[in-house]
């Protein structure tokens, strides 16, 4: 293996073995026939580095695969090279970058197989070569399995800009929390539980999706990384002028960073994002953000007054599209598209298309799919009094089956727009809605979704009300004020019916409730599934980091709210 | 004490004083001290030439900077030589007493150094911007210093080149090595430092076409090791200087030299001496 780096590159190599220092303890060297990769990864596992400088970056780039190479060790270099080294070591080499750049004309980088060394030379001006060997471990290759194409939100956006971002956090700050909207997007600092929140400096950062070259928001998310490798991503873009493109789905799953310059180098930055911890699962969170935000945006866009009973479907729906994982939305959503065409033509639809096209869409499917007997009309509710019982849904995401509940009844009120927002829930498993519940919701679906569409005048309330009076006669239901998201209590009986219902195969209402019928059962079997969605909420809403999930306005809600059943 | 001074100067001026030397600005020996200030006492021998400062250590390595009488403005010696101990510490702090004077804009120190002869103390005045400052250091008994018996004809390998090129190599060398292997040769590599540590071996090599080379007189292959810990102080003098002259004798001896240059453009030299790390052939401890 040989390969000879001219003096103009090296300045990016280096900051590369730089970055890399500062992740890892250990860079892998792998010369492959696409090039030569250098990889590392911290070691919490939790981000993961990767540079492939293809040949056009060298003057001369031999990866040894060939066999005639000078006969010799050609056993070894047909194997190709895998080894690690340690950060220590390579930095000895590149360790003063500038007067690398000052004095080096050619660094020659090749594999001392007798001795079982890497050998690193650098030409310097004045006829000075700095040879150093450095020790090496074979190891097996490391990589990291992730999907860029796959992620629904991309940004790309100069590095300049992530640097003045990042400049404005405190260098202590460890994490900070990205928050994506199809309006706009904020970078907070995040804090972890802290007994007096107003004792800790909260940084928060709105960027305008003007700043950015792509900005594409398939799922309202945010994700919370560690920014000090942040930085290290950032030092190393800053010095090759590149833009950056990230790549996210929701909070649990990784978010990668993207440096490439076409034809010379590429690089990629993988980084775990915090799980939400409300969430029963780590995809639930994410899911159920995604939903409230969904269910946020629609809201705008649609400002309709039923959006509480929309919310509250939507955001089971989330809920449940969380849990489920998008292919079970998908499937549903097929489903629910077939079977709820109306959706685009109601204003939630609408809505949704605000939001996200891709995600609103799924959403609306899922929604649909969950509802069996969609409620087309209900649609206009107000997608956006979905997405705020959604999000307080989320809120109390921890009952999956209070949850679930009023989720499937949202849904049953307004199909479409449950299905629009999260998008990816609808499918979720609503089985929670218990028995008794999904009865009552479906008696109560029946009326709401009579309501529904008076109802979109109303701010959730409108839902509330019709499921509160839908609801008192067959289930009791605790009327939630959910002004702007706080319906979700509401909704969130409401959607039982729907959860139960779509569950996976969609329309019918089943008890889906396997589980969440337990949960309903333990709260107090005939509790007013209010109380226990009540709690569920609220536990769930004070987490949820932007739904405005507490329903203050509620006082009933106000009793529980610690209560995460 | 403007009167004491005063009657203190007379009295050195007479011939109580065995050696009075004064100049313009104090930096220009303190600079110089810097560079061998590797350990606590210093050894001053005053001869009609100039200063010759030694300071070593371990028996191994000795540091000697040259000071000459041309340096001065004014250097009175009333004997042939005087030699005396001092602690280096405490004489470079006296020299700096109006600060180190980095910034070079400020007016230097004028400085006088009074030596009464075996036994007194060594005094020094110091004045900048109208302020007084006089220090009496205690002198101590003169050790007798190593003689590294490193005379030209001895030498076997030579080189003089420029002290930038070198400057760097010295600041990255592998901290983690014990020793450093200098090989000097006729042939390729010419001349080659090389490290080994932690992470592996590292080697510089100097071409001896190089532009930074100014003579080349090696005349055969020698690789001498010499502890990373001796030769370390020296990279002090070798930031100040301008060039290095780098000898080997047939005993592997290492003879390093410095050519400062300080403010006024006068030129100052550096030698150390290192001896080289022995393979122990047979062990008997």
């Amino acid at each position: 293996m040989k390969c000879v780096v001219p003096g103009v590159n090296l300045k990016v190599f280096g900051r590369a073995i730089h970055s890399l220092a500062k992740i890892g303890d250990e860079v892998y060297f792998e010369p492959l026939e696409q090039g030569l990769s250098l990889r590392t990864v911290n070691s919490s596992r939790s981000a993961y580095a990767c540079f492939l400088f293809f040949p056009s970056y060298f003057q001369h780039y031999d990866d040894g695969s060939r066999e005639d190479e000078a006969g010799r060790n050609s056993e070894e270099e047909e194997e190709g090279l895998r080894c690690k080294i340690t950060v220590k070591s390579i930095m000895a080499v590149f360790r003063s970058l500038s007067t690398i750049e000052k004095t080096v004309e050619k660094c020659k980088i090749s594999h001392n197989a007798r001795e079982a060394r890497l050998v690193f030379e650098l030409h310097c001006r004045h006829g000075i070569v700095k040879t150093h060997n450095l020790a090496y471990i074979e190891c097996e290759t490391l990589q990291a399995i992730f999907s860029k194409d796959m992620c629904p939100n991309k940004l790309s956006a100069p590095s300049k800009l992530f640097c003045d971002v990042v400049v404005n956090f405190q260098t202590t700050q460890e994490e900070i929390t990205l928050t994506v909207r199809p309006e706009s997007l904020s970078l907070k600092n995040y804090v972890e539980d802290e007994p007096d929140p107003n004792k800790v400096v909260h940084t928060e950062l709105n960027l305008a999706p003007e700043e950015f070259d792509l900005y594409q928001v398939g799922v309202d998310t945010d994700i919370t990384f560690c920014l000090k490798e942040l930085r290290a991503i950032l030092a190393f873009g800053e010095t090759t002028g590149l833009p950056i493109n990230i790549n996210f789905e929701s909070a649990g799953r990784p978010v990668t960073f993207c440096i490439d310059s076409d034809q010379t180098f590429e690089a990629n930055f993988v980084l775990a994002t915090l799980a939400d911890v409300d969430q029963s699962s780590s995809q639930m969170p994410a899911s159920q953000r995604s939903q409230q935000a969904a269910s946020t945006s629609q809201h705008h866009a649609k400002h309709a007054a039923n959006s509480k009973q929309h919310k509250a479907k939507d955001v089971s729906v989330k809920k449940e599209s969380k849990r489920k994982e998008s292919t079970k939305t998908d499937r549903h959503r097929d489903q629910e598209l077939n079977r709820n065409q109306p959706q685009p033509s109601s204003s939630a639809a609408n809505d949704v298309d605000n939001m996200a096209d891709i995600s609103a869409e799924e959403f609306a499917a899922a929604m649909e799919a969950e509802e069996d007997w969609e409620t087309e009309e209900q649609t206009e509710n107000n997608p956006q009094d979905r997405i705020t019982d959604q999000q307080t849904l989320q809120g109390a995401e921890t009952d999956d089956t209070t949850q679930k509940e009023g989720r499937v009844t949202e849904t049953n009120t307004s199909p479409g727009e449950t299905k629009r927002k999260e998008g990816r829930v609808t499918e979720t498993d609503t089985n929670l809605q218990g028995g008794w519940l999904g009865k009552s919701l479906h008696e109560e679906r029946e009326v709401e979704e009579e309501e529904g569409e008076e109802e979109e005048g109303r701010n959730r309330g409108g839902l509330k009300l019709n499921g509160a009076e839908g609801r008192s006669s067959s289930s009791p239901v605790i009327p939630v004020q959910c002004p702007s998201s706080g319906k979700s209590s509401l909704l969130l009986f409401a959607d039982e019916d729907i959860w139960s219902k779509p569950k996976r195969e969609g329309p019918c209402l089943q008890p889906l409730d396997d589980d969440d019928n337990d949960d309903l059962d333990e709260t107090i079997p005939g509790t007013p599934p209010a109380k226990k969605f009540r709690s569920l909420f609220f536990g769930s809403s004070q987490k949820a980091s932007q739904s405005t999930q507490p329903q203050q306005n509620n006082t009933v809600l106000a009793a529980e709210t610690d209560e995460e059943d | 004490m403007p009167g004491k001074m005063l009657s203190t100067q007379q009295a050195d001026d007479d011939s109580a004083n065995v050696f009075v030397a004064k100049l313009d600005n104090a930096r220009n020996v303190s600079n110089i001290l810097k560079a061998i200030h590797f350990k606590d006492t210093a050894t001053v021998f005053v001869t009609s030439q100039g200063l010759k400062v030694t300071v070593e250590d371990a028996k191994c390595v000795q540091a000697n900077a040259f000071i000459q009488a041309a340096v001065f403005h004014h250097f009175v010696l009333t004997q042939d030589q005087a030699t005396f101990k001092v602690n280096l510490s405490v004489l470079i702090e006296c020299l700096t007493i109006f600060g180190s004077g980095a910034g070079g804009s400020t007016a230097a120190a004028s400085l006088k150094m009074c030596y009464a002869g075996y036994g007194s103390p060594l005094v020094l005045m110091l004045e900048e911007d109208g302020v007084l400052t006089d220090c009496s250091l205690k002198t101590l008994e003169p050790d007798e210093v190593l003689d590294f018996d490193f005379c030209s004809t001895n030498v076997i390998n030579k080189i003089i080149m420029k002290s930038e090129c070198l400057k760097e190599v010295f600041n990255e060398l592998d901290t983690s090595s014990d020793i450093l292997q200098i090989l000097m040769s006729p042939d390729a590599p010419f001349l080659q430092l090389s490290t080994f540590g932690n992470a592996g071996s590292t080697h510089s090599s100097f071409s001896k076409e190089s532009d930074m080379v100014e003579a080349f007189q090696c005349t055969q292959t020698q690789s001498n090791r010499y502890k990373m810990q001796l030769l370390r102080p020296s990279s002090k003098a070798l930031a100040l200087s301008a060039r290095i002259s780098i000898r080997t004798d047939a005993r592997g001896f290492l003879s390093l030299q410095y050519m400062i240059r300080n403010d006024d453009g006068q030129v100052c030299f550096v030698e150390f001496f290192c001896a080289p790390d022995e393979e122990m052939e047979e062990p008997d401890h």
